[in-house]
């Protein structure tokens, strides 16, 4: 117990430079694989946001997304990629309730949490920016106005 | 163990040095802290899965390593501590600090190999799925090797063979996997349309201390899927069937193989729907008759998810308030004769519906934002069909399409309205009709039909400040559960929020009944690191994460849970 309390103190204080994007393989909805590494082969920011069918702040950030998506890539060139971590219990629902919302991103299916788990993702919803194949930045949660917050790192990372 | 950890500690300081090489190193750490406090209204703090009531305060805690190296290369640890025990109602299987999972991968555009620990799926999981859940304490990782093939880029072929893990220990039984999946829309080329066929095996071999079994020690299982989809519609549908095997029943407490009760199994999954913008349908049907598929054969319908290897979740809308998931469907997948209750199981048949749809703006009911409905409806029920209840002489032969004793149903309306750029609510109202009786195998359980209403709203406060309410209450046909819920949230801004909830039965049910079960607690985020503090008396009842439910006892404390990733 002791060693793992300084392994937390030590893992504070140690400064992590930026990391690659792991290469996983994900499913479009049309069944079709995508690699990651295909999603980072771009100049274009792009966003990965995991949520699940089943997690109401995660659909709360899209849906605040959505209303602001036409705005953000006319200003930025940004990409949002909605990376659902459904399993086979809800995963029949991400096609329906995606179109149903009329959401305009590209949607990609993680479906045995490989990728969320490669990159140590504990709780959703949880953002990630990739600029060169390169993460950036990542935030977990979201509350109200933070769809905001996260506009303004777009920008920042954008220039 | 400590000095692996020293030493652990002291190679990662020394790669500081070298930004190049902390570069390819990936860490996510995460513990989970309890302080259980004995409860005046609840009793006293007791754990049952390790006979102890002395020890409050527990971490189990995970440390994860992957380290990525000559370019196609990684190597993964995963250090796990349960200290000075697991958090109640964990597998007493997690005990001390260890290495929980290690592996070797190799990746390039065709191979991926790899020897150690891995998680692997075929299909929706109904015939082999590995995964980890470490709010449910579930790891059913398999320890062996695992080749995944992409000659070209339509077919994908994986062989794989492991043991599974349980607890730091593994599983007496061998798995043995083949998965293959074809895109024939890309061989075809097919422009608006996808087609993808996959057709596996899983093989399951486990001695057994049944003297002249007249069941093999290899059970052979097969699936086949076909996905289709054009334009708007998509449609799929898996159908698996498992070898003769024995079915283990519990008789007072004990695992006992009833001679001569050798069963196959089967199941049937068909899903289909219609999705355009702002409109999305979606149906599921699915028929299990006898798919318990365990490592080890002793530890079929353990509680803990310990030897699984297929994954059968729970076809019902995993709702998302206090109060809409007191009473929650199990699959019933497994055979299951329980005598003395008068109970006899073979597997469920039913399905669900789905309907998303917007609302345009600038219509009456869509007002100036729009609205967004969504609905869900699900109906599950036994198998019809002869059952021989002889206790000498189990046996039972099920039709293929008929719809025996119900077992559960749920309808729900959600309904989202923004008023205002700052205001907006969510209004949920569920019914549900639970036949407990048969869902947990008790006899004196009675049928449960209830009507749940939520009520949630948001207010943004500008600057990122939001305060967030929501009223939820129950009613039943039951005197026993008479419930009301409420929970209120204030966020200061994207890293800090506060709430505090509580839900209270009003009617006589013995366990619950006159008792708050509060919680307050807040949580700080930065980045991709999480702290979560808690307090509170959490209700006993099934936890719910994904497609699994598990079931939790009573407890009061102090939680704490922190998450890092670097």
């Amino acid at each position: 117990m002791k060693n793992f309390l300084l392994l937390f103190l030590f893992l504070f204080v140690w400064n992590i430079n930026a990391q690659e994007l792991p290469n996983i393989t994900l499913k479009s909805l049309d069944g079709k694989s995508v690699t990651t590494q295909e999603i980072s082969n771009s100049e274009n920011l792009k966003v990965l946001s995991f949520w699940a069918t089943w997690c109401v702040p995660c659909i709360n950030e899209l849906d605040a997304i959505s209303e602001v998506y036409e705005k953000w890539q006319d200003e930025t060139n940004v990409e949002i990629i909605a990376i659902s971590t459904d399993d086979s219990r809800t995963r029949q629902r991400v096609k329906p309730l995606v179109n149903g919302k009329g959401w305009d991103y590209q949607v990609l299916i993680d479906e045995n949490q490989d990728l969320k788990r490669a990159l140590n993702i504990t709780t959703l919803p949880h953002v990630v920016i990739i600029k060169n194949g390169e993460i950036v930045y990542r935030h977990s949660g979201y509350t109200p106005g933070g769809e905001d917050e996260l506009f303004d790192v777009i920008l920042e990372h954008s220039k | 163990m400590k000095k692996l950890i020293i030493l652990l500690a002291f190679c990662l300081s020394g790669q500081i040095l070298s930004a190049q090489l902390v570069d390819n190193l990936t860490i996510g750490l995460e513990s989970n802290g309890a302080w259980y406090n004995d409860d005046k209204k609840t009793g006293s703090f007791y754990d049952d899965e390790n006979q102890d009531g002395d020890e409050h305060i527990r971490f189990n805690n995970y440390l994860k390593l992957d380290y990525r190296f000559l370019n196609n290369f990684t190597a993964s640890v995963q250090l796990e501590s349960y200290e000075p025990f697991a958090l109640i109602n964990y597998s007493p299987n997690y005990e001390g600090t260890n290495l929980g999972t290690y592996s070797l991968n190799y990746k390039n555009s065709k191979l991926d190999i790899t020897a150690g620990h891995f998680y692997s799926q075929f299909g929706s999981g109904l015939i082999l799925r590995n995964w980890e859940d470490r709010q449910l304490g579930i790891n059913n990782a398999l320890l062996g090797g695992k080749v995944v093939y992409t000659p070209v880029n339509y077919v994908s072929l994986t062989a794989l063979y492991g043991k599974h893990r349980v607890g730091f220990d593994t599983s007496e039984g061998e798995i043995f996997g083949f998965d293959s999946e074809i895109d024939f829309s890309s061989i075809l080329n097919f422009e608006t349309s996808a087609l993808n066929l996959g057709l596996s095996y899983v093989g399951r071999k486990e001695a057994t201390e049944v003297v002249d079994p007249e069941f093999d020690e290899l059970t052979n299982a097969f699936s086949g899927r076909l996905d289709f989809s054009s334009a708007n519609f998509y449609s799929s549908v898996e159908y698996v069937t498992k070898g003769d095997d024995a079915l283990v029943q519990i008789i007072n407490g004990n695992n006992v193989f009833p001679e001569d009760f050798i069963k196959s199994g089967n199941a049937l999954l068909v899903n289909a729907g219609y999705s355009k913008s702002g409109f999305g349908l979606d149906a599921t049907f699915r028929r299990l008759e006898n798919m318990s598929f365990y490592s080890d054969r002793n530890t079929a319908g353990n509680v803990y998810f310990e030897n699984i290897v297929n994954y059968v979740p729970a076809l019902t809308k995993q709702h998302d308030y206090l109060l809409t998931n007191i009473f929650v469907y199990q699959p019933q997948g497994v055979v299951n004769f329980i005598y003395d209750a008068q109970i006899f199981k073979v597997g469920e048949i039913g399905g669900q519906l789905d309907l998303y749809y917007k609302i345009k703006k600038d219509t009456p009911l869509g007002g100036k934002y729009g609205t967004k409905v969504a609905i869900n409806a699900s109906y599950w029920a036994g198998l019809k069909g002869d059952i021989s209840t002889d206790f000498a002489n189990p046996d039972y032969d099920m039709d293929f399409f008929g719809f025996g004793t119900k077992y559960f149903s749920d309808l729900s309306l959600e309904v989202r309205k923004k008023w205002n750029p700052k205001l907006n609510s969510i209004f949920y109202y569920v019914n549900q009709y639970a036949n407990q009786k048969e869902i947990l195998s008790i006899f004196s359980a009675e049928t449960i039909k209830t009507n749940i209403a939520v009520a949630e709203t948001t207010y943004k406060l500008g600057k990122g400040k939001s305060i967030r309410l929501e009223a939820q209450k129950m009613w039943s046909n039951s005197d026993d559960h008479d419930w009301i819920g409420g929970t209120l949230e204030y966020n200061f801004n994207s890293k800090f929020s506060i709430y505090v909830n509580d839900i209270y039965n009003d009617g006589t049910d013995k366990d619950t009944e006159k008792t708050h079960y509060y919680n307050l607690g807040g949580s700080f985020t930065k980045g991709a690191t999480r702290l979560g503090l808690n307090y509170g008396r959490q209700r006993a009842g099934l936890v719910c994460v994904g497609g699994v439910c598990r079931f939790v006892p009573e407890a009061t404390g102090l939680t704490v849970n922190l998450s890092m990733s670097f």
